[in-house]
């Protein structure tokens, strides 16, 4: 047996984590249960950080030995995955005992709402996509607006001292590049996921009075580009730039594919910037265990005991659930009050089922074995091989892919100028190993997903497509996780 | 009288076709260049890894018609690093790499020659070739004004003279792959484009470099492949007048990327000797139709004589899928065909 304590920053201090006292209750229940292979056993301890998350507090996840065809769920070795942080929270041996006789008998009690998939194709991407698409009916119902959801209230993308830095610098380009005639008479600059449009509104403010400031005149070649996967969100940017409205375009386009829209600018972008979108978009894990690597498959469920209540709630059995869900996520709430009159005969009715839903969301996870690496496709053009060095540098691993930032990163870079930069403000972890140590998601943001992002994995595809890409700390707020990543022409 | 067209190359047909220089590399042999610099396979296995790659290269070429193939330069980790770590007068620092496409740091510790005009080793992996195929061999090595960008030159501040004795060097082993049999030389300079004020400097060392050895002499210069993308941007009028007195027989340049307004600039400027015009898109994955590479020939022989175009692609293969470089360099050879067999029936020359 194996047991690996990952939150080691938990370990010490004067909120010290008795690791012990969770794991003897846990390796009770272990005695008393023959059905469990203890040569075959870890028990993962992670911290997760996240008050609203996807785990139970304390799980069951099978390690296949071959492919999902392979054999039934028990054909593999097992793991225990533990929540430190929610250790204290009941009886933990008498939960392990029942987990495992659940496991056994192949009877987990849980509704689940889809089967087996590639974590990037589970629906808690539908609730997340849900979330965007609908975003006024959620905010009226939660009464607060999603900016409130993020930590310190506002995106830092406003904050006025990092945008001067990055003008600064900006300009400065602009400068060298007019002295050798060689400064192109459009100015593009890009921002995918333009949010309420205030980030805009500060960078544009600020161009200008730093601009006419300068007397360089560049404002008026500018072309500030808005992006958006939501014309609703466009619409309310374009209202709160309305100042601007001659510099600005807004288009609608999905962060993951921008040169679908954006292609003709090939080359020619002097700023491509992102704030918070990379960690709202689909992710899936990848883990190595015992040399050998795993793709980290999921399935989506709630309890038992919650189906029980949304079930009374609607009215209906436990098995109308999944389809309900199924409606929810492909109409959204007001098309499904319209459609089922009877059962929500108002939106915030549908709203609150999703809210519901979505508190009592969970993922069931397994280890499915990858025949190699080249075999796995993290996005369009990028094959699993470039996660070699990542997975195989020390030891077990389990980290992040970042799927759709991935895809994003890759189809963004081309855009820019020679002289252009990809700035990036997010969660990112910077070193691999900080995916040993502590859970980076996902988690819940409000009614979005959020995974941390694996800063190495875009810094190595950055570096295969001759870009420096560095990382730093956000550096105008203090007490935030924000991570400033840029990523510029080597060369 | 009817005259078939003179060809550029003697013994090969009227608009023959060549690649620049470098092919496709697999994803798994990038792989295995890293592992190499990991230390995680030996240089030995790496060879011979290296060397059935090298003969399924060739083999492809010749499957595609290629009339002049080239080892497909997969040896070479980048342009520059397959030189400057054979030459003894320079220090590589940190041998390791993360990926094997980036450039050593290399610096050079001692004045070139110091240790005697040395053999780098070229006329060895040409003759590996030869000994895989009985088609014409090119082969391209990058120039000297391209490698002094890349090496840092210490405390010796003369990057002119540094050219030169790069050119020196270069001369040496010119004149080794010629009494190897090696008859189709090529000099690549990837870097120029971004030095115009440069070009008279480097012409004089390209002029060193041919100096004594009578090959058939390439210049490639193009505006950037690194990681398929251009470095630079601009026209082919920076290298006039300059260029004209580069002792080469062919300027071998890049046109179906950018458009082939600048072969007029050619015509015009004076450029009287044979031209590889670029009629593949190394930096798209699409494969272009055989028709769509007739065309453009059919745009260079509009401006140049049909005998002085040699039809090869933009510039090296290095960033192509196996599949896509095989695909294109196909196309390409019949797209050549296509023109050869309208131009065969209808020169006349009094």
């Amino acid at each position: 047996m194996l047991v690996d304590v990952r939150p080691t920053s938990r370990l010490r201090g004067a909120k010290a984590t008795d690791v012990a006292a969770t794991l003897a209750p846990i390796m009770a229940a272990l005695r008393d249960t023959d059905s469990v292979d203890l040569s075959r056993l870890r028990v993962v301890c992670d911290w997760i950080q996240y008050k609203d998350n996807f785990r139970e507090q304390i799980d069951v996840r099978t390690i296949l030995s071959n492919g999902p065809a392979g054999g039934a769920p028990a054909d593999g070795d097992l793991e225990i995955a533990v929540d430190l942080r929610r250790s204290a929270e009941g009886p933990l041996a008498e939960t392990t005992r029942a987990l495992l006789r659940g496991y056994a008998d192949n009877g987990l009690h849980r509704c689940y709402l889809e089967p087996w998939v590639h974590t990037t194709e589970s629906c808690v991407w539908d609730f997340n996509a849900l979330y965007w698409r609908a975003l006024d009916l959620w905010e009226k119902a939660t009464g607060r607006l999603y900016e409130q959801a993020l930590p310190g209230g506002e995106s830092d993308a406003r904050n006025t001292d990092a945008v001067r830095e990055l003008l600064g610098q900006m300009f400065g380009v602009w400068d060298d590049l007019a002295a050798r005639n060689s400064l192109p008479e459009e100015l593009y600059v890009v921002e995918l996921g333009v949010g309420n449009g205030g980030q805009a509104k500060v960078w544009l403010d600020e161009f200008r009075a730093m601009d006419r400031a300068r007397g360089t005149a560049y404002y008026g070649r500018l072309n500030y580009l808005m992006c958006d996967y939501s014309p609703h969100v466009l619409e309310q940017a374009r209202i709160t730039v309305a100042d601007h409205e001659a510099r600005i375009s807004a288009l609608a386009l999905d962060a993951r594919s921008p040169t679908t829209a954006l292609g003709f600018l090939r080359g020619k972008i002097f700023l491509v910037y992102v704030s918070n979108v990379y960690d709202n978009l689909p992710n899936e894990e990848v883990a190595r265990i015992g040399g050998r690597n795993y793709r980290v498959e999921s399935r989506a469920y709630v309890t038992a005991d919650d189906a029980t209540l949304i079930a009374e709630d609607l009215g209906c059995a436990v098995e109308t659930i999944r389809p309900t869900v199924g409606q929810l996520l492909r109409l959204g709430p007001a098309l499904l009050a319209e459609t089922r009159p009877d059962q929500f005969p108002s939106s915030e009715v549908a709203v609150t089922l999703w809210r519901e839903l979505w508190a009592a969301l969970r993922l069931e996870e397994r280890y499915v074995p990858l025949p190699g690496l080249d075999m796995y496709r993290i996005a369009e053009r990028v094959s699993g091989e470039i996660l070699q060095p990542l997975v195989e540098s020390d030891g077990d691993i389990r980290m992040h892919v970042n799927n759709g930032a991935v895809a994003s990163f890759v189809d963004t870079l081309p855009l820019l100028h020679p002289f252009g930069r990809l700035l990036c403000h997010d969660l990112f972890v910077t070193d691999v190993q900080q995916f040993q140590n502590a859970f980076r998601g996902p988690g819940k943001y409000d009614g979005s997903v959020v995974n941390w992002c694996n800063g190495p994995l875009l810094r190595h595809i950055g570096g295969r497509a001759g870009f420096d890409v560095g990382f730093a700390r956000f550096a105008h707020r203090t007490g935030t996780n924000i991570v400033t990543m840029t990523a510029q022409v080597r060369d | 009288m009817v005259a078939q067209p003179r060809a550029p190359i003697p013994g090969l047909p009227m608009l023959p076709t060549s690649i620049v220089g470098s092919y496709s590399v697999p994803g798994w042999l990038e792989r295995i260049k890293t592992d190499f610099h990991r230390h995680r396979i030996s240089a030995n296995h790496l060879t011979e890894i290296e060397e059935v790659a090298i003969k399924a290269a060739v083999k492809d070429q010749e499957r595609a018609g290629i009339d002049v193939v080239s080892d497909g330069e997969l040896r070479r980790d980048n342009d520059i690093d397959y030189l400057l770590a054979r030459i003894p007068e320079v220090s590589i620092r940190g041998q390791g790499k993360d990926f094997y496409y980036d450039y050593y740091d290399a610096e050079l510790v001692r004045p070139l020659g110091s240790d005697g005009q040395q053999s780098l080793g070229f006329a060895a992996d040409f003759d590996f070739t030869r000994q895989q195929t009985d088609r014409p061999i090119k082969f391209s090595f990058t120039g000297p004004f391209s490698l002094s960008r890349r090496l840092r030159n210490g405390d010796r501040p003369d990057e002119t003279e540094l050219v030169r004795s790069l050119a020196r060097l270069l001369n040496v082993q010119a004149r080794e792959l010629f009494d190897a049999g090696a008859r189709f030389l090529q000099i690549d300079e990837p870097f120029l484009a971004g030095y115009p004020d440069a070009v008279p400097l480097a012409i004089e060392a390209v002029n060193i470099v041919t100096d004594g050895v009578p090959a058939s002499w390439g210049l490639h210069i193009c505006w950037g492949n690194r990681y398929a993308r251009p470095t630079w941007e601009g026209h082919y009028d920076f290298l006039f007048p300059s260029v004209l007195q580069a002792r080469v027989d062919q300027l071998v340049l890049e046109f179906a990327r950018k458009g082939y307004d600048d072969l007029q600039l050619l015509h015009r400027l004076g450029w009287d000797r044979a031209v590889g015009v670029g009629v593949i898109d190394v930096k798209s994955t699409e494969v272009e139709t055989a028709e769509t590479v007739a065309g453009r020939v059919r745009r260079a022989v509009e401006v140049l004589p049909a005998e002085s175009i040699v039809v090869n692609p933009d510039c090296g293969l290095r960033h192509t899928p196996p599949e896509v470089a095989l695909g294109k360099l196909t196309a390409m050879v019949a797209g050549a065909a296509l023109v050869r067999a309208e131009l065969q029936p209808s020169v006349v020359h009094g």
